[in-house]
């Protein structure tokens, strides 16, 4: 195939130039497939090579994983995998691995190179208690604050997965960071919310009415699922498992693990069943793109428009109970394919459905841009600077709005992508209306992915089976999510259990950059930025308003911030 | 505005008066397992495949007995039951309305004899199971000779305790080993 050819060849020259400048410090190469490269490095060189890769050869840093390979090896292994993005899509994947020593278990940091990094090492000295040397940020990121220093759950021998340690106690002590001056007083209050309802806190610090700067704790509704995965489930128990990630764009997950599995055991799922999966995934896509366009009617007080969205989003919805038997596209996937096939009445259902749809979302959409209000709330708002984004690798709308066309249906075909029409979305406004935007067009590409598929279904089975699995191969699988790039990678194991998967959702890579798009803005506007992102923290819970000049912390509830950020009178900052 | 009233009027009203009226589901639909405790064999595979465990199956010797249940709660409606299950006993059906006001409401539970092993009369598989077995082995080879059929009735242990006496010095010279 032309693409292949010219994907491997991408792939290749990335190596070549890599091996010129590192040479010895290369010390294996092997290739997974014709578009995806493992390079082992030297851990002393691993910041370098990382750097180069992704600075010098058009990387974008899609995962890392840490994987505890003592009992293979001796070592806990380290895999950095980027998309190498130089030339023409379809792009290659590159991973760099090093080996850290059982009983020496430290490795270079590699953020002070690539920022995008930062979560990955903050993650890696958590769960595996790797110390990630030179890292500025010595906080947690996953574990609770009060978690027993010398338990790494992700190590083999730490834990069983039931194991949950007794909190200490209800204290907050989290070190939030932000700018220092003297007497600056924080006073942790809480809980509440404020954009949607999930768990996290938000610390802003304000100059009066202005942000200057944001922190934040997350992960309160962390479950462990990449343990639990490993110990008590087998391979197709995974494929629902990793449904749970979300409630919304849970699909994604499967989808992605699925392939990861596929991938690493050498086999293809039937042209039917990725059909199927792709008609899925964009189903989930409509559904979640028309609850974040509805929040942010919502948002800027424009509430009929947002009852509107949500009576359309139903057709999404009925869409899903027609195919799948839920309204969620969920419990349809096994490795090797799909469980339940598309029938010629649920195809014209859902074509009829689609029509409707279709008709209605070009009406209201048009009808909430021309909301007076609503330019005047999101244009230039929660500015997403393209450097800090090519610094982080954030994905998704929230990454094309910022002007990168950067989409992996396009970047990595899978599924039925390179068989259908459609175009990749991008805005250059870089703020909450360009990724508001890119939503709203992308909802119609859906539409029509769905259609091509569905009116052009290839025949055949749609669940390859017989097929056999290798213990400890490795597989990387993808997706699009709606809120961006969603990467899996698994090692198999023995018994028909995964011996290590670490999925990445979208969300996590947009965390980070946050805190960039939260300054020079107003309070009344951080519910916007916030759900701008579409975020998918399993819902942001605490606010607390830190101002830098009064020296004085105050504690937003959730109502009233979303009051203040929709009517924009009577401030909440104001005694 | 203007078409935003326009829109608004033409629309009418959406609100179904759910729970006052039924509700219709997709034909397809996946609701809340069924169990038909005549079909069930207790043989686990239900259990084995379920991704919450939402089935489980408990055997114990001491009471001779194998316990099926199914947690309504962790049920996540993936029919993987229905797909596994050899005879049909669990099936996903249209019913969506679970909720309960006890937790206990939410649990079905079932209990089913074990057949004993008539060489150390030990508990070692569920009897319908076995029947199951037996049957299907029938139908596929016709009846079986007394001496398999009586050799099916033992556990794993006394079978291979029969074995090895078939295949010993002794057994080998009766020419017991073969079929
Ligand atoms: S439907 Fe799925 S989750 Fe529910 S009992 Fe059956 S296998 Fe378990
Ligand atoms: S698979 Fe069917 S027969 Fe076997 S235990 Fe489950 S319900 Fe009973």
């Amino acid at each position: 195939m032309q693409s292949e050819t010219a994907v491997s060849q991408g792939a290749r020259s990335v190596v070549e130039s890599l091996r010129a400048r590192f040479g010895a410090a290369v010390l294996e190469e092997t290739w997974q497939a014709p578009d995806q490269v493992t390079l082992t490095v030297a851990l002393d060189a691993l910041p370098e090579v990382v750097a180069a890769a992704y600075y010098d050869c058009g990387g974008w840093l899609a995962t890392v994983v840490g994987n505890d390979e003592r009992g293979l090896h001796g070592h806990f292994a380290l895999y950095y995998v980027l998309s190498m993005e130089q030339g023409q899509a379809p792009y290659p994947w590159l991973t760099i691995r090093a080996l850290v020593p059982g009983h020496r278990p430290q490795f270079p940091s590699v953020t002070p190179r690539v920022p995008a990094a930062v979560w990955y090492e903050r993650e890696l000295r958590d769960l595996f208690g790797l110390e990630p040397v030179g890292l500025p940020d010595t906080r947690r990121l996953v574990l609770p604050d009060d978690w027993p220093e010398d338990l790494h759950p992700l190590r083999k021998d730490a834990m069983d997965y039931r194991y949950r340690p007794e909190p200490v106690g209800e204290a907050e002590n989290y070190p939030f960071v932000g700018p220092e001056g003297e007497g600056i007083g924080e006073v942790p209050l809480g809980p509440l919310h404020i954009a949607q309802e999930e768990p996290g806190h938000f610390r802003l610090y304000v100059d009066g009415e202005e942000i200057v700067d944001a922190d934040y704790r997350l992960f309160y509704s962390h479950r462990g699922i990449e343990k639990l995965a490993e110990n008590r489930m087998d391979y197709d128990q995974v494929t629902f498992l990793a449904e749970r990630i979300c409630g919304i764009c849970g699909y994604t997950h499967s989808v992605a693990y699925a392939h990861a599995v596929e991938r690493a055991a050498g086999i293809e799922a039937p042209p039917r069943a990725e059909a199927i999966r792709t008609i899925l995934l964009e189903v989930e896509r409509l559904h979640s793109h028309l609850l974040n366009v509805g929040v942010a009617a919502h948002l800027v007080g424009f509430d009929t428009g947002f009852m509107h969205l949500f009576r359309v989003r139903e057709k999404a919805m009925q869409m899903a109970e027609i195919l799948t038997g839920g309204r969620k596209t969920y419990g349809m996937n096994l490795i090797g394919g799909v469980r339940r096939d598309i029938l010629k009445d649920q195809k014209d259902a859902v074509l009829r459905l689609l029509r409707e749809l279709e008709t209605e979302v070009t009406e209201l959409v048009e009808i909430l841009v021309d909301t007076p209000n609503f330019y005047a709330r999101t244009r230039g708002v929660g500015r997403l600077d393209p450097q800090i984004a090519r610094d982080y690798s954030p994905v998704g709308p929230n990454l094309r709005g910022s002007g990168y066309p950067r989409d992996t249906r396009m970047g990595h075909p899978y599924g039925a992508y390179n068989r259908v029409p459609w175009q990749v979305i991008s805005e250059t406004g870089c703020d909450v209306l360009a990724r508001t935007l890119v939503r709203c067009r992308e909802i119609h590409e859906s539409i029509g992915i769905i259609r091509a598929c569905l009116e052009e279904m290839p025949p055949g089975p749609i669940l390859a089976e017989g097929f056999s699995f290798k213990p400890y191969a490795v597989g990387l699988g993808w997706t699009e999510a709606p809120r961006g790039e969603n990467v899996h990678w698994v090692m198999l194991g023995p018994d028909r259990k995964v011996y290590r998967w670490r999925p990445r959702a979208s969300t996590y890579n947009n965390w980070p950059p946050l805190r960039y798009m939260f300054r020079g803005n107003t309070v009344a506007d951080a519910p916007l930025i916030v759900a701008s992102i579409d975020p998918c923290y399993s819902c942001t819970e605490r606010v607390t308003v830190v101002d830098v000049r009064k020296r004085r912390v105050q504690v937003v509830p959730y109502k009233e911030l979303q009051r203040y950020c929709r009517e924009q009178k009577h401030s909440p900052l104001r005694d | 505005m203007l078409r935003l009233l326009r829109k608004v009027v033409q629309t009418g009203q959406v609100t179904l008066p759910y729970p006052f009226a039924p509700v219709e589901v997709a034909p397809d639909f996946r609701g809340k397992p069924v169990y038909d405790f005549s079909r069930c064999l207790g043989c686990g595979a239900c259990a084995r495949a379920c991704p919450p465990q939402a089935i489980t199956v408990e055997w114990s010797a001491q009471r001779g007995v194998v316990t099926w249940s199914i947690h309504y709660g962790r049920c996540i409606f993936c029919g993987r039951c229905e797909e596994v299950c050899p005879t049909g006993a669990i099936g996903l059906s249209q019913d969506f309305e679970l909720a309960a006001t006890r937790a206990e409401d939410l649990v079905v539970r079932a209990e089913l004899q074990m057949a004993r092993c008539p060489g150390c009369g030990e508990p070692f598989a569920p009897a319908r199971e076995l029947e199951y077995v037996r049957a299907s082995l029938e139908a596929a080879r016709g009846a079986a000779s007394p001496v398999l059929a009586a050799r099916l009735q033992l556990c794993p242990r006394c079978r291979r305790r029969e074995a090895a006496a078939r295949s010993g010095p002794a057994g080998r010279r009766q020419g017991g080993g073969s079929r």
